[in-house]
């Protein structure tokens, strides 16, 4: 087991998300949208230079800004 | 003869506007909400005597104050107070769909769930308890597939049955020890203002505690 940002991962990785650091809107959005510790999710893809990336989560597909993706920590 | 409003909400993508065309048919007028140039759609029909009036929400994923549509959908539903909400919820997102009809019920909505999409979900093989799901979130679940204009019969049967009934749903959800520590102090100081008449108290209370803008806005306004 080892953790690391959701930004670190690569396409057809998945992981199981452990913490949702960050604070105020931003989190509370990335949360509203189903981005909860203890959820599965998989990386899709990702843009050129890792900006946006694209995930699937309860089976539905997400994309997150880089910064927003560095502060998902994931256990792979 | 009497009058019915209901709010049609839920997330984007759910087949909310399908579903308002079904109820209303040609009777529809389009302009903006007040302020912003976010489409208002809204329409009316009769249904077993009643005149019910259709206010089309813009489609949100929480009602929280992130964007001009989430407000506006909260605003709508906390201040204009429709008689009820009809949350269209995608049975094939179940779960995601749902954190928005919670969220309606922590606001004290009288709540209908159309489950709609139930062939999108039958064919992912997923089988969905609707009997169950009405009797833990405690509101009537209604199955529709929008798209056929199936199931919009029964969910206006429903909203006329609602309409005739007493809000006695009393879904909550349990913070944990420390957090329903806090809600409750907030909540007895809420009940003592003249907040109380407007807002359910352990909503503002909840509201409170995340920090949301408007909410503490409207608390010091009032205090």
């Amino acid at each position: 087991m080892e953790i690391k940002s959701l930004a670190e991962l690569k396409p057809k990785e998945k992981g199981k998300i452990t913490k949702v650091k960050g604070s105020g809107a931003v989190r509370r959005r990335i949360l509203d949208m189903g981005v909860v510790p203890g959820t599965e999710l998989e990386m899709e893809r990702m843009a050129p230079l890792g900006d946006p990336v694209e995930i699937r989560i309860k089976g539905y597909h997400l994309s997150l800004r880089n910064f927003e993706a560095e502060n998902i920590m994931v256990e792979v | 003869m009497s009058e019915v409003t209901i709010a049609l909400a839920g997330n984007p993508n759910t087949g909310k506007t399908t579903m308002f065309n079904n109820l209303t048919g040609a009777r529809q007028h389009v302009g903006n909400w007040p302020g912003v140039t976010v489409e208002k759609k809204w329409g009316g029909l009769k249904h077993q005597g009643y005149d019910i009036n259709v206010v089309d929400l813009p489609g949100v994923y929480s009602l929280t104050a992130y964007s001009p549509d989430e407000v506006i959908a909260r605003r709508f539903v906390v201040e204009e107070r429709p008689d009820m909400v009809v949350d269209i919820v995608d049975a094939a997102n179940l779960e995601r769909n749902l954190y928005l009809a919670v969220q309606f019920l922590e606001l004290g909505a009288k709540l209908i769930i159309a489950l709609n999409m139930t062939d999108v979900a039958a064919s992912r093989n997923h089988r969905i308890d609707a009997e169950k799901l009405s009797q833990r979130l405690g509101v009537p679940v209604v199955r529709t597939v929008a798209n056929r204009n199936q199931g919009t019969k029964e969910l206006l049967d429903r909203i006329v049955n609602l309409g005739q009934s007493v809000n006695d749903a009393d879904f909550r959800i349990d913070y944990g020890k420390e957090i329903e520590r806090e809600i409750k102090n907030l909540q007895e100081i809420i009940q003592k203002s003249l907040l109380s008449l407007n807002y359910s108290p352990r909503w503002l209370a909840i509201k409170l505690l995340e920090e949301d803008d408007e909410v503490t806005r409207i608390v010091q306004g009032k205090g």
